[in-house]
């Protein structure tokens, strides 16, 4: 049996993708966690979705913000999940 | 004690905390501790105009509970190292 | 052995404190726990609008419970005297979502 910490253990040094509470997304190079899933990350870039009511139409428009992170700390309890797919 | 260990390495630093609130304040890192509550001096909210609440207050407290990132200086610490102690960790977990 | 970050420097000293709820009180810190909850003597609330400049509610002698607090900051009293508050405009502080 494998063990989901160990298995995060692979991702080390390479490249991951992150699901976050809010709406939020990021990828980027996994220099380090623990067992709370804080992590720092390593040219990270970070997707915030987000939607707005159109005044007019009253229609809903998704927004994607995106920004870059050289280096950045995680706090493990925002996370929802974690890939080793960067391919989102 | 990983990330408490990493952080106490960065003490004197710039960091950049971002909170669950979307608040961010600069500062320098004064002090952290096991539940990586962070001390900061020379504290300067990001967007400041936005967010006047802080203009009187120079060094803040801030509960570890309530941080989504802290922004890090890039030549902060050896990756190596992190990845070294990473490994040792989550043996023990 | 509990090591964790002391507010002792700041006992006796003006403390602006932002809660989980976005809200801002000032006052005087006399006391204290591991958990944070924390003690505001001659305590006021500051609360911010975008029409008005800012009004202050005073509440007194106060707890504030330690899972509800976000940032306690140390009030710089010459850099608050400063302020004209009445002139300040802002959007209230948005709650902290976890």
């Amino acid at each position: 049996m494998m063990e989901p910490l160990e298995m995060i253990k692979d991702s080390l040094n390479k490249q991951i993708y992150i699901k976050l509470r809010n709406d939020r997304e990021l990828t980027g190079k996994l220099n380090a966690f623990d067992q709370h899933l804080n992590m720092i990350l390593e040219n990270a870039e970070e997707t915030h979705t987000s939607v707005e009511l159109d005044e007019e139409t009253y229609e809903q428009v998704y927004k994607q913000n995106k920004r870059s992170m050289p280096m950045v700390f995680i706090r493990g309890d925002g996370v929802i999940l974690l890939s080793s797919h960067t391919d989102h | 004690m990983l990330f408490f260990s990493y952080f106490k390495d960065l003490v004197g630093r710039e960091v950049t905390v971002e909170l669950k609130n979307d608040l961010a304040l600069s500062g320098t890192l004064h002090s952290v501790d096991q539940y990586l509550n962070i001390k900061l001096e020379n504290t300067r909210v990001v967007d400041q105009d936005k967010y006047p609440h802080m203009l009187s207050v120079r060094n803040c407290f801030i509960r570890g509970s309530v941080v989504r990132y802290v922004q890090l200086p890039p030549e902060g610490v050896d990756v190596e190292l992190l990845h070294d102690a990473t490994r040792r960790e989550a043996r023990g977990g | 052995m509990s090591s964790g970050l002391g507010l002792e420097n700041l006992v006796d000293q003006t403390i602006s404190v932002i809660t989980n709820d976005g809200r801002n009180i000032v006052g005087i810190l006399k006391g204290f726990d591991q958990a944070t909850n924390i003690i505001l003597d001659e305590s006021h609330e500051r609360v911010y609008s975008t029409k008005e400049g800012v009004q202050q509610l005073v509440l007194g002698l106060y707890i504030i419970r330690g899972d509800n607090i976000s940032i306690v900051g140390e009030l710089d009293e010459e850099l608050d005297a400063s302020l004209d508050l009445s002139l300040l405009r802002a959007h209230p502080l948005k709650p902290v979502i976890h």
